[in-house]
This record gives C-alpha cells, structure tokens and sequence, in this order.
C-alpha cells in the first residue's frame, strides 16, 4: 500500500483527480483510499472543491450543442428500439411466409391425390359394376346349365359344316332351351343359323342364332323328337331349307 | 461528499437507456465543461463540437463510469479534457506562447473575447494561486509541465495548487456562513 504521506505530500491526489497518473499508481492511489477513511475524506474534499470551482467558472453553451447532441444520440435510440420488434417481426412473417407456402404446396399435392384417387376410385367402381354384372350374367348361365334337369345335347357338323359343333342345354322342366354355337363356322352376312324341332315330322321354328354368343335363348317346343340346324337367309325363313341341314341330335 | 444519490439516480437511467438522463446530466454539467473546452482550446466553433464530443463519449461510455471512485464531474472533466488535447495534438497547429495559452491562431484570439479569463472566487486568490489552477486545470497542462512554464520546482508548484484549493474553500465556506447568517437575520 502506498503510503498516505507520500501521497499526500506528492500531491498524487491532485493528479489522479485530473487523470494525470499512470495505470499503476493510479490503481495504488485506489487502494489507499479504499482503505484509509481519512485519505477517502481528504480526496473527497478536493473533488467537491474542484467540482464546485468548475460550476463557478461556467460558461453557459449555445442552446444548439445540446440540439446537436440530441440529433446525434436521438437516431441511435429509434434504431436501438425499433430494430429488435422488427427483426422478430420480419423473422415471423418469414417463418409464417414460408410455412403458409409449405401448406399450399401439401394442399396442392393433396388436391391433387384426392382427385387422382377419386378417378381411380371412379374407374375402380365401374370395374366392379361390370365384373358385377358379368358374373351374375355368367352364374346365370351356370345355374341354367349345371343344373340337374338340364340335359346337355352335341349337335355335331355334318359335311356342311366339318368340325364344326353345337352344344344344345334343354330343360324340359323350366321350358327352357340354351344353345351355345360358337363351335360352328361363321357364315357370310347374308346368312344365319336357324334351330328347328321335329315334332311329328313337322319342323317347327325356334328361331336364329348368331355365332358369335355364348349362350342363345331359343323357343321351347314341347314333344320335340329332334333338334336341328339349318342355314337359312339372313332373318331366317317360315320353313326349313333341308338341304342346308347342318345337324340334328335326337331328343 | 460522493456523487449525489441525485445523479447515481440520473446515471442508472442512463444506463438503461433512457436518453432523458443525458439531457439532464448535460443540463447539470455542459456549462462546467464548456467553462474548461473553451478556456483550453479558445475557440468558440471548435469548443461546441468538443462539447458535444465529449457527451457523446460520456453516452457511449457511460457503463465504465464507476461512483465508487469519485464524482461524475471528476470523471467528465477527464473526459473533456482528454477529447481537447487530442483535438488540439491532432490539428498540430498548437503554438504556446509567453503568456502561458494555447492558440489556434494569434491573430484571430486578438479580436476574439478572452476566453481564458476565469472569475468567481479564484479572482481573490493570489496571482500565483491563480495562474497554478488555470494551467492545471484550465489550459490543459499536466502538473509536470505547468511548473516548467511558471519556472518553479515541481513539489513548489504542487503546494501552489493545494494551497489555491485550500483557500478556494475556505472562501466558499466564508460565502456560506455569509448566507447562513443571512438567512438567519432574515428568519
């Protein structure tokens, strides 16, 4: 620690008063005062007297410093309040910007799957519908067919037709009688298969038939002795042309 | 005496932010400031714009103003004193004359008002008194070269400005006294 005489007669605290002293002797005029009261009193003292001389030698400035000034610390102040709300500001609407647009582009996408789905979904229904009705179509048929009191008959194709064949389904319960021709070749447009049932000799029409269907529907007889298929004018005739006799089965 | 709980008030203002407190220190202050710029630098224009320098500094430094170690003005004055000396070591057209001031230009400070001249109290001292306080603390000179120019040892010159301040207050207090015995008629 310094010593207080040394200081005070030194005069050390005069020129620490002004700044005048170094770092170091500075900080050791610090402590001395810190820790003996009467020097604190002393340097006290002096600063009261330096102040109070300073406030008697006053010189009153221009009003327009002090106007100066308030326009130099004034900006700094807008800049120093303004500037933290609004970078959050600008930060948020970024944030609120970019995630806004996030959404529309996860909307957009999701629009777009809903309509893709709602198509496929459109289209899936129509499959079904269709497979639907294909299958009540085909157990239709089936039921028709593989049924007990079905007899299935094979009309096989003489030379006029060679190879050629015919699956006849009767039912003598239900009435009903079910052909299939796709076995038989196809003939010019002109020209149509026509099914007869000999019933006492006498041919009696159960109508045409087409090549290109399964199952055709034709007109039950009762007490048909035979079946058979003739090759008649398109639109078929009232009588069967025998010479175009394709084939027969016996009933 | 400390830095009056008054101003520690004003300084904590400061330091938060409040930009009013600096007004109310510069109220308080600038004149005593201004009082020692212009006496050092003797130039009205150039005075201003240390003043408002040296307010500027005392914002932006603010935070390293510490009470514990003396009083605001104390701390202020370096402040003043300093932004001066650079000023006028920077501009290096400083030329010391006989009589002790520091001129800008010789001429000029003819016609110009005598800045340097102090009043008040200091008047009733001594010429030597005198002439010690205005070196030190209004011409800018450190203690070391302040005796140099009045051509007296340094410890000699010491005892001058101690004593100056000694009788300083003691004129103070007898002005005091004064008004205390005048109220006291008056009461």
């Amino acid at each position: 620690m310094m010593e207080k005489k040394k200081i005070l007669e030194e005069g050390l605290l005069e020129l620490y008063l002004t700044g005048e002293l170094s770092k170091e002797e500075a900080s050791m005029v610090e402590e001395a005062l810190g820790q003996d009261t009467s020097l604190q009193e002393q340097f006290d003292a002096l600063e009261a007297d330096f102040e109070r001389m300073g406030m008697e030698q006053a010189i009153v400035p221009p009003p327009a410093v002090k106007a100066r000034i308030k326009d130099a610390v004034q900006p700094n102040l807008i800049r120093k309040t303004n500037w933290m709300p609004l970078s959050i500001a600008a930060g948020f609407a970024l944030i609120f910007g970019l995630s806004s647009f996030w959404l529309y582009e996860k909307w957009q996408n999701a629009e777009g799957n809903l309509e893709m789905l709602q198509t496929q979904t459109y289209r899936l229904q129509r499959q079904v519908d269709n497979l639907e009705s294909e299958f009540r179509l085909t157990s239709n048929r089936l039921e028709s067919i593989n049924n007990p009191d079905v007899i299935p008959l094979v009309l096989y194709g003489n030379q006029k037709a060679p190879n050629g064949k015919a699956v006849a389904y009767v039912n003598h319960k239900n009435q009903l009688v079910l052909v299939n021709p796709k076995g038989l070749p196809t003939l010019p447009s002109h020209q149509t298969y026509q099914m007869w049932s000999d019933v006492d000799g006498e041919m009696i029409n159960m109508g045409t038939f087409p090549t290109d269907t399964e199952l055709v529907s034709l007109k039950y007889i009762e007490n048909a002795e035979s079946l058979n298929i003739t090759i008649e004018p398109a639109g078929g005739s009232d009588h069967p042309n025998v010479e175009q006799l394709v084939s027969y089965v016996t009933l | 005496m400390r830095t009056t709980t008054n101003d520690i008030e004003t300084i904590d203002r400061l330091l938060s932010g409040d930009n009013t407190a600096l007004y109310e220190l510069y109220d308080k202050y600038s004149g005593a400031l201004f009082g020692v710029i212009l006496r050092m630098c003797r130039d009205q224009n150039k005075a201003e714009d240390l003043l408002q320098e040296t307010f500027i500094k005392i914002w932006k430094s603010i935070d390293g103003y510490d009470a514990s170690k003396g009083r605001f003005y104390t701390w202020a004055y370096r402040i003043a004193r300093n932004t001066t000396l650079n000023a006028l070591r920077t501009k290096d057209k400083l030329i010391q004359t006989d009589d002790l001031s520091v001129y800008t230009n010789i001429k000029d400070d003819e016609e110009a008002p005598d800045y340097s001249e102090l009043k008040g109290s200091i008047k009733s001292l001594e010429p030597h008194h005198q002439q010690a306080i205005a070196l030190v603390y209004y011409s800018g000179y450190t203690h070391r070269e302040a005796h140099e120019k009045m051509g007296v040892p340094l410890g000699t010159f010491k005892s001058y400005v101690r004593q100056a301040l000694k009788q300083l207050r003691e004129t103070y207090g007898t002005k005091l006294i004064y008004i205390w015995a005048v109220l006291e008629l008056l009461a």
